[in-house]
């Protein structure tokens, strides 16, 4: 092992002004991650020229890999950085920000869309007043299985990273709303909203944008079977579909 | 339920029903290639005896084929090159497209070359002798053989690789178990349809 580890960052000082390359090389710590090497250039701004910038600029919360706020672009492929071990890396090591989502500085990119897509398809237990609904039903452990598994999802937006359908151009909901619209359709209170949450998978950027490239679910850190979320909801507006034709 | 939703779930449908029928259709009425020009002639000729022949064609294989490609080519530039995700999924996924591109071009040239051309040069019905004479042409046959080639096994791809895709689109496949069961199916189905294929095209190679 070298004492040293160089890594390649892609800048940007703001949302208007244009990329660059920039390479820091810091002294090599035992297990250490990408975060804990982002501190230390934080710490010491000095790039491989030996000039004095300003510090690289990225997010991070949880340090475990559950919130997903720290998810970027490591050796081309997308991950979060907190749990990308720089033992385990390529050197140098790439790091650059998500290409899906507005860039706000370096590494920080703007997930507003990933959360709109959660509103649009009612991600949350529909309750109408203050009320007691009473005890809810017993679900199966199948149930509680399944559910448990999509439950995991962190709107970390790698999914849609690697989607060849998610673009800036269009306005695709991407995997994990299709995911978690699954989640809430098989709820036995949110379920109420079911129909809607079809209504907004039937509608421009719903779920007929998927192509099935299933780079989603290669890509999902949680391994959330999303290709299989995206099959059972296509099943369900096929229903509707065939609702809509014959019954409604 | 907007109009894009629509028209990509009958994208999907044309490409089974009936276009993907049709193919199928079309590559078992080529085996009769082994059959000789007689027979051949006969079973190509007797399907146009029909007076609905040329509406059933239009309206069962050229309109949606139509719609399909036309739709299909709109698809394609809807979608991002995510080079660094090598997944054979994701290859397929480019082929698709790639091998929709190719059969439109393939398709464009056979229906000029064994329907419309004949029809135009008035030696409507010897299809059989205008194949193998095509196809054993001195200066153009190496460039007919290949085109047939490559578009009859782009076009079995296409079709297998996409029933696969219909049954994910559908919610027919939904586990992913099952949706191995599915893509080994369409694999084993790519293999059937392209040997029946190739088998139908060495009768005049
Ligand atoms: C031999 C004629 C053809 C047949 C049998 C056929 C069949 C199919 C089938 C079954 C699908 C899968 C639908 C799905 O995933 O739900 C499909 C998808 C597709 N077809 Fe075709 N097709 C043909 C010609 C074409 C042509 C000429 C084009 C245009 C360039 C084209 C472009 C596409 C595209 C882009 C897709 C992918 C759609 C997606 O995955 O979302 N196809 N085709
Ligand atoms: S589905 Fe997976 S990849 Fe997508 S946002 Fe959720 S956790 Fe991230
Ligand atoms: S299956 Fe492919 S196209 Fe569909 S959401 Fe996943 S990555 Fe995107
Ligand atoms: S900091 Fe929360 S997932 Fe990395």
């Amino acid at each position: 092992m070298t004492d040293t580890v160089t890594f390649k960052i892609k800048r940007q000082d703001s949302k208007s002004s244009s990329s660059y390359w920039e390479t820091f090389t810091i002294p090599y710590v035992p297990n250490s991650n990408v975060i804990s090497c982002l501190m230390d250039i934080q710490a010491n701004p000095i790039n491989a020229k030996g000039e004095e910038v300003t510090p690289v600029v990225w997010e991070s919360n949880c340090l475990e890999e559950v919130c997903g706020t720290c998810t970027m672009v490591i050796n081309g492929k997308v991950r979060q950085s907190c749990s990308a071990l720089v033992d385990q890396l390529e050197k140098p090591i790439k790091l650059e920000p998500m290409s899906k989502f507005p860039l706000v500085r370096d590494l920080v990119v703007d997930r507003t869309r990933m959360f709109s897509a959660l509103k649009k398809v009612q991600a949350w237990v529909n309750a109408d007043g203050y009320h007691d609904l009473g005890p809810g039903g017993r679900l199966s452990q199948e149930h509680q299985e399944t559910a448990y598994k999509l439950s995991e999802c962190m709107t970390c937006g790698c999914c849609v990273e690697a989607c060849p359908q998610y673009s800036s151009g269009n306005n695709f909901l991407g995997a994990a709303a299709i995911s978690q619209s699954r989640l809430f359709n098989m709820h036995p209170t949110a379920k109420n909203m079911a129909g809607e949450r079809l209504d907004t998978l039937m509608q421009e950027g719903g779920i007929a944008d998927c192509g099935n490239a299933q780079n989603c679910v290669e890509a999902c850190p949680k391994s959330i079977p999303l290709t299989e979320s995206i099959a059972e909801m296509g099943r369900q507006v096929s229903d509707k579909l065939w609702h809509n034709i014959f019954k409604a | 339920m907007d109009s894009h939703f629509l028209a990509r779930r009958i994208h999907s449908l044309t490409g089974i029903v009936p276009v993907g029928l049709f193919l199928v259709y079309h590559l078992y009425l080529q085996l009769y290639l082994h059959s000789g020009a007689e027979v051949y002639n006969k079973v190509i000729n007797g399907f146009y005896d029909s007076p609905l022949a040329i509406w059933a064609l239009v309206i069962v294989v050229y309109i949606p084929l139509f719609f399909h490609a036309f739709f299909g080519i709109r698809l394609i530039f809807e979608s991002s090159v995510q080079p660094s995700y090598t997944y054979f999924s994701h290859l397929l996924f480019w082929l698709q497209r790639i091998s929709g591109i190719g059969v439109l071009l393939f398709i464009i040239a056979h229906v000029w070359n064994a329907q419309l051309g004949p029809w135009i040069a008035g030696t409507w019905g010897t299809h059989f002798e205008h194949l193998s004479s095509g196809f054993s042409d001195p200066d153009s046959g190496m460039i007919t053989k290949a085109v047939y080639l490559l578009g009859t096994l782009g076009a079995v791809f296409h079709f297998s690789n996409g029933l696969n895709t219909f049954c994910m689109t559908w919610g027919i496949a939904l586990t992913p178990k099952s949706q191995i069961r599915v893509r080994i199916f369409s694999i084993f189905l790519f293999f059937i349809l392209a040997a029946s294929a190739l088998y139908a095209l060495s009768a005049i190679w």
